[in-house]
């Protein structure tokens, strides 16, 4: 375990950014806080929490997937230098590996991993939390992770490049943070965590009515915010724009809170309904997922619950259908 | 990567948001997450506001129509062209022959310029913008009662209310962020009415959801005045302290019994009633509305009635109170306020006031300014078919789509010598002009709009525009300089934004080093105001309140046999207005990719009429395709078309009647057949 004081956290990203392209907290003009590159704003590895999804350094809002002129396919080449991103809190790190795994998953999305691969990943935990709260450490899905103890940086490698980078640091952990970091990877469960295991058996075990659906439905306003800001979700829509000369491909984020989502060229919709897409969102997470992967694809990161717009994250659903059928 | 923190192109609630490009292109959009308004949040046309920018649609370079054909040309040419046929048009039909319309979607600075370039380059005060289409009516009935056409209140009143009455806007589709956190509030306890006869989605959350019919507010909102006067509920101190001519309102409303009101409006006479008191029996009652009240015949009246009734119930100048239009395009407050309207300069200055006239020509440097207000836009299009009207410059609007009567609009255009259109992609108005001006979009840019809460804002430039596109107020002022006027350079818009604030008293303490992070809501009158959250806070603009009370007036055209339906017009959520950006937006195409009709299921059993059916919809004016949506959203007898589709245009059908006082006309009533296609 090394360690990093804050006065040589500007050197480290410094020596970092002549190998990799960063991607660290920053912190914004009117104070929102985002996974950006430095030229955005001064860094901010402490402060509130981080609203747009981390993922989104691999799996951008909208990219080029290829273009076609005069018979000749481009694809986008890879970056000329690899990402280093920094800012996954341990819950961010979950949803990655949970991501990394469907992405390479039968088929490889090879636009995902063009970005993906060759990047190093490096979680944020400790007292870091909005309010100074803390962050269980992660203990792995990552290449190293950065431990706040309250007055420095506890450095953790997980992988070789983790190994590599952090070579050049002190190893001078003092023995009471070594102790803290041991006690904070013994946190049990928050109240968020729970409500969400227990919504999930209560979803598989078939206990919640479609009356429920249709009176939470009613307060969506399929903003897609929910969706947007996951980062397991992972659905995208295609799109063309054609000129004279060429024709350009990409993709953009979608959402199942959308009706186009799922319409049939008929026009028929077997989720036209905002009720039926909402049940949809959540029990994708909660109960389809756990079948299809062995794990609820929910890690309670709480984004969608801070994005949408009239207060049915998951979080605020789940505790709603507990208390009512739990 | 870069991270460019602007305001949202869409609706008047101005959410803010950082716009994510790379390499130049953008690439998405993340939402503030300290921003009062947004608080981390959008709504789907916030998220998807990046997606059109870069579409290969875009005006890239002048285009001159030569032998019939439009046809790429040089800046130099363009403009030159520009100015020297609008001047040849005043030369030989007067001053008054041209007509700049502005536009709600540009900045406040771009507004500002074009309405000097109008009065001080061109003399004419034929200056006007779609505000005309959407609250004329407010800002007429709102300046009489309360001596200020803006919305009263602060958007975070929501939270503070005890009762809102939703009357004519569908706020969670057309003011998402605004919309959602009146549901919010439902369902905290505050309680809510909702008066629309189309069962939207603040009606299922509602305490008492009023479906009345089209056109009848006044009928209604007398009938709940009569009740609270007659069961004591008035707020009888506030009455005597702040307000005037309360006896003519009583009188006025004294046989608006709630029967004759039932009467009127299709409804029983216990709802409104229940209605009334409601809204007077909490201690803070909030009144929030839009189109389905001013666009009518009788708009300037349903707004008297809704001042009336916020007086009547001391519902004005406290938190968690106030008469709130919500203002529809992002910049059309601010359109407004600077002065984009035939009869006033920026900051409501009344074009008719000889002090005022020096006051701005000696800042602008001309020694006359023309004294008698211009045409309103929708006036225009009447005096543009009489040969009346006879040069048009259109920034950023799209009439063709938007004014009533597409027929007429048409017949409007073509019959000019001349027609300019400044705009981001060739719209149905663009395919007509003689000289087509490509514009930057509010991604290029720089400059600030004002929403609907008054709220003064930055908008910032993240990319570069497209080819040899310009920002409107770079071609506003090369024009001014072509046509010899040496008073409108700029080195930016924060300089021109200096110009407004030493002219404009409501904006005198707004300059950009004020503006961050959330801009300052207007009147702001001086460098170390902090802004105005709540207005009328001691005394009301014009002094006292004032009671103008109203008689009911039926809509202009009602059905008949012939054509039995009334047909009621507005957006969807997924759409703005004319489509040219939403519609270029892959999900929110992809949402509502055609043109529909809604009709309730008894209509739809009456006339054998399926989901999605085509269906042949004929006015007096026109005829349309479209599709049809069975819904139970609407009311029998009532149809609902949105505007934004080119093919299947709902404003072939709509009837150009105007209100006699603001000019706005009544889309939101006329009378229509519906037939099945064979
Ligand atoms: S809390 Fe919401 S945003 Fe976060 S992982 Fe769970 S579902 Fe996704
Ligand atoms: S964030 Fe909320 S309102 Fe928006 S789509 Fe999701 S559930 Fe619906
Ligand atoms: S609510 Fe209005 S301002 Fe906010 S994101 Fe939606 S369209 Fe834009």
């Amino acid at each position: 375990m090394r360690v990093l004081t804050s006065d040589r956290l500007d050197r480290f990203f410094a020596t970092l950014a002549q190998t990799w392209e960063l991607r660290l907290p920053i912190l914004l003009p009117d104070g929102t806080r985002v996974i950006g590159s430095p030229d955005d704003g001064p860094i901010a590895l402490l402060g509130i929490a981080i609203l747009s999804k981390p993922t989104a350094a691999f799996f951008p809002q909208q990219e080029t997937l290829f273009t076609a002129s005069g018979g000749v396919l481009e694809e986008p080449l890879a970056p000329p230098r690899p990402l280093f991103v920094l800012g996954f809190t341990p819950r961010d790190l979950a949803c990655l590996r949970f991501i990394d795994r469907f992405f390479a998953d039968g088929w490889c999305d090879d636009i995902y991993f063009r970005l993906r691969q060759n990047s190093v990943v490096a979680g944020l935990s400790g007292y870091c939390g909005p309010g100074g709260t803390l962050l269980p450490p992660a203990g792995g899905d990552c290449d190293l992770e950065l431990f706040w103890d309250g007055n420095s940086w506890l450095v953790i490698p997980y992988s070789e490049a983790g190994e590599a980078i952090v070579a050049e640091l002190p190893d001078t952990a003092p023995p009471e943070a070594v102790e803290l970091f041991r006690l904070a990877a013994m946190t049990p469960p928050d109240e968020n965590e729970i409500v969400i295991k227990r919504a999930s058996e209560l979803l598989r075990g078939d206990r919640v009515p479609d009356s429920f659906w249709a009176e939470i439905g009613d307060r969506c306003i399929a903003c897609t915010g929910c969706n947007l800001a996951c980062p397991t979700c992972t659905c995208f829509g295609v799109q063309d724009w054609r000129t004279a000369t060429q024709v350009e491909r990409s993709r953009m984020w979608d959402s199942c809170q959308l009706d186009g989502f799922m319409r049939e060229a008929s026009g028929h919709n077997p989720l036209g309904s905002e009720a039926l897409r909402t049940r949809r969102r959540i029990h994708h997470k909660l109960a389809a997922d756990p079948e299809r992967w062995g794990e609820i694809s929910c890690f309670v990161c709480g984004r969608c619950d801070a994005v949408c717009p009239t207060g049915i994250g998951i979080f605020a659903v789940a505790r709603e259908l507990v208390a009512r059928f739990g | 990567m870069k991270r460019t923190l602007t305001v949202c192109p869409y609706c008047g609630t101005g959410c803010t948001f950082y716009l994510v490009s790379d390499n130049g292109r953008l690439v998405g959009v993340e939402p503030s997450t300290t921003h009062p308004v947004s608080r981390g949040g959008l709504c789907v046309k916030g998220w998807n506001a990046f997606a059109f920018v870069h579409h290969p649609d875009r005006l890239t370079t002048p285009l001159v129509r030569r032998d019939g054909v439009l046809q790429p040309s040089s800046w130099d040419e363009a403009l030159d062209l520009v100015v020297a046929r609008l001047q040849a048009v005043q030369k030989r039909h007067g001053a008054d022959a041209v007509m700049f319309a502005s536009s709600a979607k540009a900045t406040n600075e771009e507004n500002y310029l074009l309405m000097k370039l109008a009065r001080a380059v061109f003399g004419t005060n034929n200056i006007d913008h779609c505000a005309r289409l959407c609250h004329s009516s407010t800002v007429t009935g709102l300046a009489e009662t309360f001596g200020s056409g803006a919305m009263t209140n602060s958007i975070s009143c929501i939270d503070q209310t005890d009762v809102i009455l939703v009357i004519g806007s569908n706020s969670t589709e057309q003011h998402p962020l605004i919309g959602s956190r009146i549901l919010n509030a439902a369902h905290s306890g505050t309680r809510l009415i909702v008066a629309d006869n189309r069962r939207i989605r603040l009606s299922r959350h509602a305490d008492l959801h009023l479906r009345h019919r089209n056109g009848s507010d006044v009928a209604l909102l007398n009938g709940i005045m009569h009740v609270i006067i007659a069961e004591g509920l008035a707020d009888r101190e506030f009455i005597a302290a702040r307000t005037e001519n309360y006896a003519a309102l009583a009188e006025a409303v004294a046989d608006w019994t709630p029967e004759r009101s039932a009467g009127a409006t299709g409804l029983a006479a216990d709802e409104i009633v229940a209605a009334a008191r409601l809204f007077a029996g909490a201690e803070r009652g909030m009144i929030v509305y839009s189109m389905g009240i001013t666009q009518h015949s009788h708009g300037v009246d349903n707004v008297r009635c809704i001042a009336a009734l916020a007086l009547l119930t001391g519902n004005v100048g406290r938190p968690g109170t106030g008469v709130n239009p919500l203002r529809g395009q992002n910049n059309v407050q601010g359109g407004c306020d600077m002065g984009a309207l035939p009869d006033v300069y920026s900051g409501y200055q009344k074009v008719s006031d000889p002090l005022l006239r020096d006051k701005f020509a000696l800042a602008w440097g001309v020694t006359k300014l023309p004294a008698e207000p211009g045409l309103p836009l929708t006036r225009a299009m009447d005096a543009a078919s009489a040969g009346l009207l006879r040069g048009m410059f259109i920034m950023g609007e799209n009439p063709m789509l938007s004014d009533p009567d597409q027929g007429h609009a048409r017949m409007a255009l073509q019959n000019l010598e001349l027609l300019v259109v400044q705009d981001i992609f060739l719209t149905e108005t663009a395919l007509l002009a003689d000289i087509v001006l490509p514009a930057a979009c509010y991604a290029e840019k720089e400059g600030t709009f004002t929403n609907t809460e008054r709220r003064v804002q930055r908008l910032r430039k993240a990319v570069e525009p497209p080819g040899a596109a310009r920002a409107d107020w770079e071609i506003i002022c090369d024009l001014a300089g072509r046509a010899g006027y040496s008073g409108m350079r700029y080195a930016n818009p924060a300089a021109v934004m200096e110009e407004i604030a030493t002219l404009t008293p409501i904006y005198g303490g707004i300059g950009y080093d004020r503006l961050d992070p959330h801009g300052l809501q207007w009147p702001c009158p001086d460098r170390s105001h902090p802004g105005t959250p709540i207005l009328h806070l001691e005394h009301f603009s014009r002094g006292l309140g004032r009671f103008s009370p109203v008689a009911h007036r039926l809509p202009a055209e009602l059905p008949d046999d012939r054509y039995p339906f009334v047909l009621t017009t507005g957006r969807t959520y997924f759409h703005w207005h004319t489509g040219s950006m939403t519609r270029r937006t892959h999900l929110l195409d992809r949402e509502e990719p055609r043109s529909f009709i809604e009709l309730h299921p008894d209509d739809a059993a009456r006339l054998g009429v399926r989901e999605r059916d085509s269906l042949l919809v004929s006015s007096r004016r026109g005829e349309v395709r479209t599709e049809a949506r069975v819904t139970t959203m609407v009311i029998p007898g009532v149809v609902f078309m949105p505007f934004h589709f080119a093919e299947g245009a709902a404003n072939v059908l709509t009837n150009n009647v105007l209100d006699p006082e603001s000019s706005i006309p009544e889309f939101k009533v006329c009378a229509v057949r519906v037939e099945k296609m064979p």
